[in-house]
């Protein structure tokens, strides 16, 4: 008796932690898509093996991804309908940057990657002072600065590319590489990840978990007029969040240039654009859009599902069929997560 | 006597709101002055041949404004309006294309189409309770998705002229007033007057300003906003048979593309606010224009047709910043 109802309220458990933990639903999701994939590939039902290789080597889309949506992550956070559109923007011009100099002007490699993340860093500090300092909603501020940006993009080098030599060898870049000593056992990595996204996550989680400015981030988030009154400094710590988004974009700018192996003016902006794309990125890794919630572990967990499930989906289909099913997936798993959003908030008084 | 029968008139002047607000006439100022620039740096800009196509190019973008308008004054914003011109333009362009459809078919199909992709937006959002924003950037990619797929490979070729009634030639204007801009003014007029002096439209604003006080007062909330992403979806199926009258022929996959922000940004330099609880229709469409003309003054001095953007981008800082601004007079008083 007493045996099946603890049995009982253990199952129950399990829905609770899986509908409240995002990130435990999105660890089993990965492992469903991963499987599902893996059925598939012995099948043959798939144009192309998906094994371990292969998931390895799409983890170089998971870069960009990822970054733009840890800059999400901080500015939805930061609360009063944080939001930034301009991320892709800010790639394009950061990256026409890079390009001139690094390409044109002959930079050092260091110097020109420093000067690149500075640059993007006062694209973004322009939104937070919008923002914070004058009072504008985030999402008219990014919608005003991601239409300035996109143009000047274009305009600064007369809509040409810049693919210089030393730009084209950055292509080198994004190669996969065998990991020192334990890499025969393992799959090559693309270098992009050990070189940008890496210490991009590392830094994101460090300055949310173990800094006072992550404790204030969150506090003012939950709710800045409480934060106010504890004496944080809301509208400073609001701000920096969007020069860190920049500051990422900036990171980001660089990556897509190595890998386009061009500084392309249009780079973050053509088509959908990076913004969206980062934005469901976030949603889909737990970030509440009302801010103040949110984990690192979530988005890089939300891109691998994310980048794993589009990169089965392009075996699975002829042609650019693939590309369209990606719109697909990526539309209905945002919806069902948000969904699911609101079902946990009713029913278990929100979720983490 | 004359005092009793001033009395109620008075009261239903401080009921309802002022016929044009600041923002509108600012626009009105703003317009003038651009195009007094341009007619005296560029002496063609003031001639039929260039305003014509100016109102015609406004048009699909102030009309979609216009339910964007209601939608925002909700406290909600649609951001898959682009992925929805592209499945509604496609639809009636394979229409007119493979079954020769007449015009007034062609039009109720791009409606209905669009009316349905904005119930499902509405369903999602009124009764999901989900922020807009992220239920739409979902369906913006469902939208793009069923779009492309109807596209199969390529382009729609061969598109008849039958919808050349909305279009740039002839054929789109009466006493040479494009036909498009007609039907976009007169339902802004429509829309405006309804907002304004009807209940129902007052119940929008009372949404944004506080949903829970609305509910408490009686107003069928989710309803409400139901109604406003299913208006959405139907204006934005009319603006689909504009922007095909609009192009050649020949209809490619970048349709609608980016066409989300464009109307955002028609409607926030129009004034209305973004926390929802205030806007206005009338503003949205001068809004529109103004972009615009931004846009027609920019290719008709020469630069460079991007440039447009940094200007749009600058106007959206202006307009909201001025309306900021007046805000803080507001409580200041």
């Amino acid at each position: 008796m007493t045996a099946t109802a603890t049995k009982q309220r253990e199952k129950t458990d399990y829905i609770r932690i899986l509908l409240t933990q995002r990130i435990a639903l999105l660890a089993v999701l990965i492992v469903v898509v991963v499987v599902t994939f893996f059925i598939n590939d012995a099948g043959g039902y798939l144009t192309a093996p998906y094994d371990f290789d292969y998931m390895s080597a799409s983890l170089i889309n998971a870069v960009p991804l990822a970054m733009l949506g840890l800059a999400e992550l901080l500015v939805i956070m930061s609360g009063r309908g944080g939001i930034d559109l301009s991320v892709g923007a800010i790639v394009s011009l950061a990256g026409m940057g890079f390009g001139f100099a690094y390409g044109e002007w002959g930079w050092p490699l260091w110097l020109a990657i420093l000067g690149t993340a500075a640059f993007g860093a006062l694209l973004g500090a322009v939104n937070g002072f919008l923002v914070s300092y004058i009072g504008f909603p985030a999402l008219i501020a990014t919608l005003a600065t991601f239409y300035a940006y996109k143009s000047l993009a274009i305009v600064i080098n007369n809509q040409q590319p810049i693919s210089t030599k030393p730009i084209q060898e950055l292509f080198s870049m994004s190669k996969p590489v065998e990991l020192p000593l334990i890499g025969e056992y393992l799959p090559d990595v693309p270098l992009g990840i050990f070189t940008f996204l890496l210490p991009t996550v590392v830094a994101v989680w460090l300055l949310l978990a173990r800094t006072t400015y992550g404790r204030r981030l969150y506090a003012i988030g939950t709710n800045d007029v409480a934060a106010r009154w504890a004496g944080l400094p809301v509208r400073d710590t609001r701000f920096k969040a969007y020069v860190y988004a920049g500051l990422i974009s900036g990171l980001v700018a660089v990556v897509t240039v190595g890998q386009f192996a061009s500084a392309r003016p249009d780079a973050g902006v053509s088509g959908n654009g990076m913004a969206l794309p980062a934005i469901t990125i976030a949603v889909l890794g737990g970030v509440a859009i009302t801010g103040g919630i949110g984990r690192v572990a979530g988005v890089v967990l939300a891109t691998l599902l994310i980048v794993w499930l589009n990169a089965g989906i392009l075996l699975a289909f002829v042609g650019n069929e693939g590309s369209q099913y990606q719109l697909l997936a990526l539309g209905s798993v945002l919806v069902f997560a948000a969904l699911l959003n609101g079902l946990t908030n009713r029913k278990y008084g929100g979720s983490s | 006597m004359t005092a009793t029968m001033q009395q109620p008139a008075r009261v239903k002047k401080r009921v309802l709101p002022n016929l044009v607000t600041g923002q509108e006439i600012v626009l009105v100022g703003v317009i003038a002055v651009l195009w007094a620039a341009l007619a005296l740096s560029t002496p063609a800009f003031l001639t039929a041949g260039s305003i014509q196509p100016l109102l015609v190019s406004t048009a699909p973008i102030a009309l979609i404004g216009v339910a964007m308008t209601i939608v925002i004054i909700t406290g909600g914003i649609d951001v898959s309006v682009g992925g929805a011109i592209m499945v509604c333009s496609v639809l009636t362009a394979k229409a007119l294309v493979g079954a020769e459809v007449n015009l007034p078919v062609a039009v109720l199909l791009a409606v209905a189409a669009g009316g349905v992709l904005g119930l499902v937006n509405g369903l999602l959002i009124a009764y999901g309770r989900v922020h807009a924003i992220i239920i739409t950037f979902g369906t913006a990619n469902l939208f793009m998705f069923l779009g492309l797929q109807i596209f199969g490979s390529g382009t729609v070729n061969g598109i008849p002229g039958t919808l050349a009634f909305f279009g740039r030639g002839p054929d789109g204007r009466t006493l040479g007033i494009p036909h498009a801009f007609l039907i976009t003014v007169l339902i802004t007029a429509a829309v405006w007057w309804y907002l304004r002096n009807i209940a129902g439209g007052r119940h929008f604003f009372a949404i944004g300003g506080d949903e829970q006080a609305a509910r408490l007062a009686g107003v069928r909330v989710q309803r409400r906003i139901l109604l406003a992403y299913v208006l959405t979806g139907l204006l934005v199926g009319l603006a689909s048979c504009f922007v095909i009258a609009q192009g050649t022929s020949t209809l490619d996959q970048s349709v609608g593309s980016g066409k989300e922000l464009a109307v955002i940004a028609a409607v926030v330099i129009g004034g209305t606010s973004i926390m929802g609880g205030r806007g206005s229709v009338l503003g949205t469409l001068l809004g529109a224009l103004l972009v615009q003309s931004v846009a027609s003054g920019v290719t008709q001095l020469g630069w460079r047709s991007q440039l447009s953007d940094l200007f749009v981008g600058i106007f959206i800082i202006v307009a909201v910043g001025a309306d900021l601004l007046r805000a803080r007079a507001r409580r200041s008083r």
